[in-house]
Parts: C-alpha cells; structure tokens; sequence
C-alpha cells in the first residue's frame, strides 16, 4: 500500500495536487454564503480597498477635487430639480384633467336665443330657437353669463319655451350662499321672493342667493341675485325674503340651456311645484 | 519546488492585483480586458513546471478572490487550472525558448481561453449562457487581449537573452 501511494506521489503529484486543489477551491465556492467565508472575504476586501483608495488618492492629488465634488453637489441638486419638475408637470396633468372633467360633466351648455318674449307681470316666458333636435327637453334650466333666468317649460323639435324667473308659476329650491339657510323663491308679480322662512333664520342685506343643492332641475351654485329686504309676517314668526335678481330680463337676447337630464321622480315633484 | 519560486510569483502578484483592479477597467471593452494575473501564472509555470504554475495559480487566484470581492473560488479554481495546463510546456532544455518566442503568447491564448471561460462558468452559473457566448465572449476575446498583452514580455525577454 505505501509502495502504491509513494509511485503515486512520484508519478502523479502533479494530478493530485490539481484535484485536492480544485477540489479545496468547489469546497469554497459553494461555502461562499457562510458566515465565516463572508468575514473572511469582508476582512480582506475591505483592507485590500483601503490600499487601492489610498493608491487613488495618490494618483488624484494633482486633480481638483473640491471644483470637481463642487459640480457633482451641483449635477445631484439639478437632477433633484429636474425630478421636482417632472412631478410638478404630472400634477399639473392630473389638475387639469380633473378641471376639464368637471367642467364638461358639470356644464353642458346649449346656445340659444330669444326669438320672442311674452311680457307679462305673471306670465314672463320667452321663446328660444333650440328645441329636441338641439337635445334641449323640458324642466332644463336656463341661464346666462350673469345668473339663472329660467326653464324650459315646453320643448319642441326645434323651439321651445322658458319660463322665466319672474313667471309667477316658477318655483326654485334657493340657498343663502352664506348661511346655507334653503327656501322656495317664486315671483309674486312684483318681486322674487323667499316666502315663510323662520324668522330667527340668518338672512341678511345682501346676502347672495343661489340655486340649492336639494333642487335636480338646475345645477347647485348658479347664481340668482341678492336679499334686499327681509319682511316679517304679522304673526312674527316667519319672514319673506325679497331678492333682486342679476339678471335683467328685458335686456336679454342670448341665454344658454343646461343639458342636464333631471330625475324624472324629482322632477315631477318640481313640475308639480311650477303647476301649483 | 524551492519555496523562493513560490514567494517571488506571490511578492509580484501584489501590485499585479492593484493594477488588474484598478487600471485595467479603464483599458477593457465592453467588459473585456487583458489578464495580467494570468500572464504571471503562465510565465512561473512555464519555467518551473506543473506543481508550481498550479500553486501560484491557486495563491493568486485565492488572493485576486479575496481583494476583488468575487465568489472565493472561482479564480481559484480558474487560475490553478491555468497554471497545470501552462505546465505542460515546461521543458528544463527549452524554457528559454517558451519565453522569449511567439510560443509564450500562444501558451498565454490557450491558458486564458480556459481561464475566462471557466471563471465565467464558476462566477456567473445564474446566468443562462451558450456555448457560443461562452467560447467566444467569454474566452476567446479576453484570450486574445491577454495574449496581445504578452507579448511585450517575450520581447523585452528576447532582447535581454540577445544581449
């Protein structure tokens, strides 16, 4: 057996000493996760990275290091800003996105104008030339630039009739911009008024008066004029709210309907309100 | 094996390393680049035989892993295999001429086509290489820039010889 090992020795060193080191070096290569290679390797990496940046520092030293660390503080802080940007560009985005959402659900408009008027101290109506063709159907509302004017009462195919705010059969779901406070606002003949609110309710001179939240046939917030007086009843516990409308009716030739399709239930209840 | 071939190859490795590290990357092309490491381990074991190409190919290989940061084992395997192979060419009556001819560089391109291609295999074995890629990209190619790279030594030796 010794005689064997020692020919082997003799003859085959070489080999043996190949396979007892690659196989020594596959044994290392799959320890290479243990915790003991790792600090082994940490160990030397990080002494043999000390000399290498000491060898770089040698060789940097004629370089400008403080103008070139001054442009890379400088190339980092453009780069933040660049990222700002971008994320202000993609908000803006996302904003108008929204805005232009709003805007085209909220308010589609149908231009109009007033062919005729019906003057009347109860009946004040006008007739527009837009009518089913245009899209436009009954109980839309009806307003200008300025603030709400009416609805329209009856629609045909290509006309169709307002009734206006001053229409004594027009009753409008109203809110105190202000205090919040919601009302009936219907014609009396001679002004718009806000009739049987509580007297202890907040209205006062000049407050704004706006469509309401609760009414589906026109759009919560268009404007519709401003309190000018407030009447209390003989029995003291309720008041009429007096309104002068933005709108001047007698001076208006170009109004847009709002295609908006209310609540048929809601709106019959409304409709119900104009017939009474 | 006399132990001062050993601690010769070894003293020469240390600065080889640093400049394998740290210069060569500037030199490489498209992650290739020439290895000196190798081109010492060719150079001891053509003049001294298998035992000591494949012992400092296993020290240099042991001490490139650890100062690199790779996998402890694969230029260890790579360079050890380098070295036996580079060994084969050593014969006592024609060092000389191993050395100081073209013969070096060849020896040099077969070494390092081994070499790279199984550091490759060993260091990268995730990685779903071909055949082709592993030939070529990953031997032949830093065969050939390492190869080049030799032959200042052949002819700086040859002149020396001449001389």
């Amino acid at each position: 057996m010794r005689k064997f090992i020692s020919y082997l020795l003799q003859n085959f060193k070489e080999y043996l000493l190949l396979i007892i080191l690659l196989v020594t070096s596959l044994t290392l290569l799959s320890q290479n996760d243990k915790k003991g290679i790792e600090k082994i390797r940490t160990f030397a990496f990080g002494n043999f990275a000390f000399v290498t940046a000491s060898l770089n520092s040698l060789a940097n030293i004629f370089v400008d290091n403080d103008e070139l660390n001054q442009l890379r503080i400088q190339n980092a802080e453009l780069m933040l800003e660049v990222n700002r940007l971008r994320n202000y560009a993609l908000e803006n985005h996302e904003l108008r996105n929204l805005m232009n959402y709003k805007d085209t659900s909220s308010f589609p408009f149908v231009p109009a104008e007033v062919i005729s008027k019906l003057i009347s101290n109860t009946q004040h109506n006008f007739i527009i030339n837009v009518g089913n063709k245009d899209s436009v159907y009954k109980g839309m509302g009806v307003i200008n630039e300025k603030g709400l004017i009416g609805l329209i009462s009856e629609a045909h195919s290509n006309f169709s009739m307002v009734r206006t705010i001053k229409n004594a059969r027009l009753k409008i779901a109203v809110t105190n911009q202000r205090s919040g406070v919601s009302g009936i606002m219907t014609w009396d003949g001679t002004h718009l008024i806000i009739k049987n609110i509580p007297s202890n309710y907040d209205f006062q001179m000049g407050d704004r008066i706006v469509t309401s939240d609760f009414s589906t046939i026109m759009p919560p917030m268009v404007s519709v004029g401003i309190v000018t007086k407030k009447e209390i009843t003989v029995s003291g516990q309720l008041s009429n709210i007096q309104v002068e409308p933005f709108v001047d009716l007698n001076k208006i030739s170009d109004l847009f309907v709002l295609k908006i399709i209310p609540s048929k239930q809601i709106d019959s209840l409304q409709l119900n309100l104009m017939a009474q | 094996m006399r132990y001062q071939d050993l601690i010769l190859p070894i003293l020469i490795s240390i600065p080889l390393i640093i400049i394998q590290i740290v210069v060569v990357p500037f030199f490489s092309i498209d992650n290739i680049g020439p290895d000196l490491l190798l081109i010492l381990v060719v150079y001891f074991a053509v003049k001294f035989g298998q035992i000591n190409g494949l012992t400092v190919g296993f020290i240099i290989g042991m001490m490139f892993d650890l100062s690199s940061g790779g996998l402890l084992g694969s230029a260890m395997f790579s360079k050890t295999l380098a070295g036996f192979i580079a060994g084969y060419f050593h014969n006592e009556t024609s060092v000389d001429t191993n050395l100081s001819t073209y013969n070096f560089s060849l020896i040099v391109l077969l070494c390092a086509i081994i070499d790279s291609a199984t550091y490759s295999i060993l260091g990268g074995s995730l990685v779903n290489l071909s055949t082709a890629a592993l030939i070529i990209n990953n031997g032949l190619f830093p065969g050939l820039y390492t190869s080049a790279l030799s032959m200042p030594l052949f002819i700086f030796r040859s002149k020396r010889s001449f001389n």
